[in-house]
C-alpha cells in the first residue's frame, strides 16, 4: 500500500506551495503540475472547510491526462495555504474557487415585505443585488457561532451572513423579523 | 419578476444580427454571470449554433459553438449552483453557471440540448411550477397556495359553504350575537339616568332600585346570551372541523401515489392536524369575534351620535391613530414570542436528541460537552423568555394606557361641554362607558386581521388537498373477473415517476400463469417499478400492462387488487393483534383460516409461544416481534388472501440465515400455483424461478431461465460469480449451492 514516494496511501498529502504550479493551457483549460510527477487536466480545487476556514486546506483533485476521462478523480494533495502559490497559479486558483463556490455574502437587506409567512426581500450581496424569497427561514437557518448565519431561500440558494452585528440597523431589524 | 421566460429584445436582436432567420429552438435564462455575480445570461440554441448571450448593460455573445461538433452536454455540480458544459472533441467547455434556483430548469435544458445534439426531436418539457403563475412569487415545494394572490373572499365563501348543513344554528348564533350586543348597549344609558336623575339631584330612591335592577338584568341577560353563543359556536366549530377532517382524510386515502411522491407525509399530516385546526379557530372564534366587534362598534357609534354628535366625533377621531400605535406594539410583542417559541422548539430538539444518544455520550465520555451544549440552549431559552416576558410586561400596560387615553379626551371636552351646560354629567359617564366598550375591539383589530389571514391560508391549504387529482381508483375500469389465471404481459412499457426521467424504457416480457419470475438488477434498475405498475400504483406512460390479456386499466381496480398479494422488504404491521394483522386483507376470515395461513407461513409455532398467542398486541411497527417473525406474519397475510398474483419485493433481505430458510420454505409453499414476481438481491432466493429478468438502467438486458443465463456468460453469470465469491467469504457459504 505504499506509493513510490514511500507514503502510505492512508496518509494525507500536504503539498508544498513551491511544488505546485497551476496554469492555463493553450486550449484554455486549467492544468496543475504537482512536484513534476504529474500534470492534471482541469483539476478541481475544493475547500475542506468552506464555511469555517475557506482559505486553508484546499484539496486538489483530478485525473492524469492519459486516463482520458475527466471525472473529478482522486485527491492529489492538500494545500495548507493556497495564497502562498506563485502569482500566476494563485490567480487561477482564485478564479477556480470563485467559480465553484457560488454562495453570496449578504451585505445589506434593502427591503422586506411579508405575505403571511413568505417574505420577499432585496439582498445586496458581494455578487450584486438579488430579489430573494424567504419561507420558514427558522427551519433551515444554520447558526455558525453567535453572529454568523447561513440563510436558505425558498429556491434552495444559500446566503452567508458573516457577521450580523456588522450589518446596518435596518438590515438587522429585517433579519430579526425572520429569525 | 414575471414568471414566463421571454427572451429580451436585446438578446433577440443580437442573435438575429449574427444568424439572420435562425430559429431559436431552446432558450433558458441563467441568473449568474460567468464571473459568479448575479445577472442575466441567456443560453440559446439558434439554428445549429449554441449561443451564450450576456445580457447586462451591454449585450454580447460570450460563447458561440457549432452544435454539430458537440457530442453531449453535461452539468457540473458546484457549491450553491452548477454549470452547464458542452463536450467538444473530448474537451469540456463551460457554457454558463446558474444558481440552485434553476437546477431543475437546466436539468431539462440539458436533456433538450442532448436530444438536439443527437439529432432527435426536442420535446417540450413540463416545468415544475415553483412560482405562482399569477404574480410570480416563489412558492413552497409542496404547495401551490400563493399567500400574495390568495383570494380571501373566495376561500371564505367556500368555507362558509361548510356551515350550510348547520344553517339553523348559525342563524341562531347570529341572532344571539346581535341581541346580546344590543342589550349590552343598555348599561351606559342606565348609568346616565343613574347619575343625572338619582345621584346629582340626590333623590328618587325608587328609581335607583329600578335602574340597578335594570343593570343587573342586562348583565345577566348578556352573560346568558354569551354563554349560549359560545356553546353554540364551539358546537358548530367542532362539527365543521370534524367534517373537514373527515373529507380530508377520505381524500388522503384515495389520493394517487404520484401525489404522495411529491408531498412528504409530514406536510400532509400537518394539513390534517394544524391546518384543519386553524380552520376551526377561524370559524369558531375569529369570525364570531369579528362579527360581534363590528356589530358592537356600529351600535356604539350610532348611540354616541344620537346622544351628542360633537362629542361623538371627538371620541372617535383618535381611534385610528391609537389603532396604528397599538399595531406596532402588537408587532413587537409577536416578534418576542415568536423568538421564544422558536428557541423553545430548539431546546426541545436538543434535549430529545441528547437523551436519545445518551449511550454514545457515555461511551465517549462526553457528558461535560453535552451539559455545556444544554447550558447554551438553556441560556438562549432564558434570554428569549426574559425578553418575551419583559416585552409583554411593558407592552400590555402601554397598550392599556393607549386605550385609556381616549377617555381623557372625553373628560376634557365633555367636561367643558358640561360646564357650559350643553350636556349632563350622566352623559359623560355614559360616553365613557361606550368608548370603553369599543376601544378594545378596535385596538386588537390588527391582531384579528393577522389571525384571519393565517387561518384563511390554512383553509386554502386544506382545499388544495381536497382539490388534488384523485386516484383512478374509483373511477376508471369496469371489468371485474371472478378469478384471474395470472398471465402477465408487459408490452413496450415506458414509465417515469418524474416525467423527465424515464425509469422503464420499452420493457416487454410475458409470464405464464403460475410461473415464478425473478427480477434481478442493481437498485434503481427498475425492478420495483415493474411491480408498481403491475399493482397499478401507477399507470404506464406508454405501452400496456396486460393481465389475462386484459389491459389493467380496464380492470376495476378494487376487484383487481383483491387478486394481488404483496410481501415487502419492510414488514409493516398495524397496531392490533397478530390475528388482526394476518386478517388485514380479509377481515371476514375465520380463526381457523387465520391459523392455517400462519401454519403455512411457518408462523404458527412462534405465535403460540407468545403469552397472548394470536391475541398478542403488536406495536406501532410491530416492535415486539423480530424482523423474521414480522415477515412471516406478512406472508401469512398474503397467504390468507389467496392471491392469483404474488409479489415478493426483497421479502427476505432483513433476516438472518436460519430465519431466511424458514421464510424461504414458507414462500415455497406460498408461490405454488400462483404467478409470482420476486425481487431479490440474494440470487439463491431465485433458484426456483421459471424465468429471470435481468434489468439494467430501465431495460431488460437478459431474459431466460437460471441455466440459460448461467450458460450465456453475460450479466447474470457475472453476478452469480460475484455472489458465490462473497458467499465463500461470509457466512453465506453455509447455504451456497
Amino acid at each position: 500500500m505504499l506509493t513510490k514516494a514511500g507514503r502510505s496511501s492512508l496518509d494525507l498529502r500536504y503539498l508544498d506551495p513551491e511544488e505546485v504550479r497551476v496554469f492555463r493551457g493553450e486550449d484554455g483549460r486549467v492544468y496543475a503540475t504537482i512536484a513534476d510527477e504529474v500534470t492534471l487536466i482541469s483539476p478541481a480545487f475544493m475547500r475542506s472547510h468552506p464555511l469555517t476556514d475557506p482559505d486553508r486546506y484546499i484539496s486538489i483533485k483530478g485525473t492524469k491526462p492519459k486516463e482520458g476521462s475527466e471525472t473529478r478523480g482522486d485527491e492529489f494533495g492538500l494545500l495548507r495555504n493556497w495564497r502562498k502559490l506563485d502569482p500566476e497559479s494563485r490567480s487561477i486558483v482564485e478564479q477556480e474557487l470563485a467559480r465553484r463556490y457560488l454562495y453570496p455574502r449578504l451585505k445589506r437587506i434593502l427591503s422586506l415585505t411579508d405575505y403571511s409567512g413568505t417574505q420577499v426581500c432585496v439582498f445586496e450581496t458581494d455578487r450584486g443585488l438579488r430579489e430573494v424569497t424567504l419561507r420558514d427561514v427558522r427551519d433551515n437557518v444554520v447558526y455558525l457561532g453567535h453572529n454568523r448565519v447561513l440563510l436558505t431561500d425558498a429556491e434552495n440558494n444559500r446566503y452567508d451572513v458573516p457577521d450580523i452585528a456588522a450589518l446596518d440597523r435596518q438590515s438587522r431589524a429585517y433579519l430579526t423579523r425572520v429569525l | 419578476m414575471a414568471a414566463p421566460e421571454q427572451i429580451p429584445e436585446t438578446v433577440h436582436t443580437l442573435v438575429e444580427q449574427r444568424y439572420p432567420g435562425a430559429e431559436v429552438k431552446v432558450s433558458a435564462r441563467s441568473d449568474l454571470r460567468s464571473d459568479g455575480a448575479f445577472g442575466d445570461q441567456w443560453l440559446l440554441l439558434a439554428g445549429d449554433r449554441v449561443l451564450v448571450c450576456h445580457d447586462g448593460e451591454v449585450t454580447r455573445v460570450s460563447a458561440d459553438l457549432p452544435l454539430a461538433e458537440i457530442s453531449s452536454f453535461e452539468i457540473d455540480n458546484l457549491v450553491g449552483g452548477a454549470s452547464l458544459r458542452a463536450v467538444m472533441n473530448g474537451q469540456r467547455v463551460d457554457l454558463l453557471p446558474f444558481s440552485n434556483a434553476l437546477a431543475d430548469r437546466f436539468g431539462r435544458v440539458r436533456e433538450q440540448l442532448n436530444a438536439a445534439a443527437k439529432g432527435k426531436p426536442i420535446r417540450e418539457r413540463e416545468e415544475k411550477a415553483v412560482r405562482c403563475p399569477t404574480c410570480g412569487l416563489v412558492l413552497g415545494e409542496y404547495t401551490r397556495v400563493c399567500p400574495r394572490c390568495l383570494r380571501r373572499g373566495a376561500v371564505l365563501r367556500r368555507l362558509l359553504g361548510y356551515t350550510r348543513p348547520y344553517r339553523g344554528r348559525l342563524t341562531l348564533i347570529i341572532t344571539l350575537l346581535i341581541c346580546g350586543t344590543a342589550v349590552g348597549l343598555a348599561p351606559p344609558m342606565l348609568t346616565r339616568y343613574l347619575v343625572d336623575d338619582v345621584l346629582i339631584p340626590r333623590k328618587n330612591v325608587h328609581l335607583l332600585f329600578l335602574l340597578v335592577a335594570g343593570l343587573a338584568g342586562t348583565s345577566v341577560f348578556s352573560t346568558a346570551m354569551e354563554i349560549a353563543r359560545n356553546r353554540l359556536a364551539a358546537w358548530l366549530g367542532g362539527r365543521i372541523s370534524f367534517d373537514l377532517r373527515a373529507e380530508l382524510y377520505d381524500r388522503l386515502q384515495w389520493l394517487s401515489l404520484r401525489y404522495y411522491d411529491h408531498h412528504p407525509t409530514g406536510a400532509l399530516i400537518s394539513r390534517l392536524t394544524q391546518d384543519s385546526g386553524g380552520v376551526q379557530d377561524l370559524l369558531a372564534f375569529a369570525l364570531p369575534m369579528v362579527v360581534s366587534s363590528v356589530v358592537q362598534v356600529i351600535g356604539v357609534a350610532i348611540v354616541l351620535f344620537v346622544m351628542n354628535w360633537k362629542l361623538a366625533i371627538l371620541a372617535l377621531v383618535p381611534i385610528p391613530f391609537l389603532s396604528m400605535l397599538s399595531h406596532s406594539l402588537w408587532r413587537r410583542l409577536r416578534k418576542a414570542w415568536h423568538a421564544f417559541w422558536y428557541r423553545w422548539s430548539g431546546f426541545h430538539t436538543t434535549v430529545n436528541e441528547a437523551l436519545n444518544r445518551v449511550k454514545v455520550t457515555k461511551a465517549f465520555s462526553q457528558q461535560p460537552t453535552e451539559i455545556a451544549r444544554f447550558g447554551d440552549r438553556n441560556a438562549d431559552l432564558r434570554n428569549a423568555a426574559v425578553w418575551a416576558e419583559q416585552t409583554s410586561g411593558t407592552m400590555f400596560p402601554i397598550m392599556w394606557l393607549v386605550v385609556g387615553s381616549g377617555s381623557l379626551l372625553i373628560w376634557l371636552f365633555g367636561g367643558m361641554l358640561a360646564v357650559r351646560n350643553e350636556i349632563s354629567p350622566g352623559s359623560i359617564v355614559a360616553f365613557l362607558g361606550y368608548v370603553g366598550m369599543i376601544q378594545w375591539p378596535l385596538n386588537s383589530l390588527s391582531q384579528v386581521a393577522q389571525w384571519l389571514s393565517r387561518s384563511l391560508t390554512a383553509a386554502e391549504r386544506v382545499f388544495e388537498v381536497l382539490d388534488a387529482e384523485s386516484d383512478s381508483e374509483k373511477t376508471r375500469g369496469s371489468v371485474a373477473p371472478e378469478r384471474l389465471q395470472g398471465a402477465v404481459d408487459f408490452q413496450g412499457v415506458s414509465f417515469g415517476y418524474e416525467r423527465h426521467q424515464q425509469v422503464l424504457k420499452e420493457v416487454s416480457f410475458r409470464v405464464e400463469p403460475g410461473h415464478m419470475l425473478g427480477l434481478v438488477g442493481k437498485s434503481g434498475a427498475g425492478k420495483t417499478t415493474i411491480v408498481n405498475l403491475l399493482c397499478r400504483f401507477y399507470d404506464a406512460d406508454e405501452g400496456q400492462v396486460r393481465v389475462d390479456d386484459i389491459d389493467v386499466r380496464e380492470l376495476a381496480l378494487w376487484s383487481y387488487r383483491q387478486h394481488l398479494g404483496v410481501v415487502l422488504q419492510e414488514a409493516f404491521l398495524f397496531s392490533g393483534t397478530i390475528a388482526e394483522n394476518i386478517a388485514y386483507g380479509r377481515p371476514d376470515a375465520t380463526l381457523e383460516e387465520i391459523m392455517a395461513a400462519a401454519k403455512v407461513a411457518n408462523a404458527h409455532d412462534f405465535v403460540i409461544n407468545k403469552p397472548d398467542g394470536y391475541d398478542e398486541q403488536v406495536g406501532e411497527r410491530g416492535g415486539r416481534l423480530s424482523a423474521g417473525e414480522k415477515q412471516r406474519i406478512c406472508i401469512a397475510r398474503a397467504i390468507l388472501r389467496d392471491p392469483a398474483i404474488l409479489i415478493l419485493d426483497e421479502a427476505t433481505a432483513n433476516v438472518d440465515l436460519e430465519t431466511e430458510q424458514q421464510i424461504q420454505e414458507a414462500i415455497g409453499r406460498l408461490i405454488e400455483g400462483r404467478t409470482t414476481f420476486a425481487i431479490a438481491h440474494r440470487l439463491s432466493t431465485l433458484r426456483n424461478a421459471h424465468q429471470l429478468l435481468v434489468m439494467e438502467d430501465g431495460k431488460i438486458v437478459e431474459n431466460g431461465t437460471h441455466e440459460e443465463l448461467e450458460a450465456k456468460d453475460g450479466v447474470y453469470a457475472n453476478l452469480l460469480k460475484m455472489h458465490r465469491e462473497t458467499s465463500m467469504v461470509g457466512l453465506g457459504a453455509l447455504h451456497a449451492d
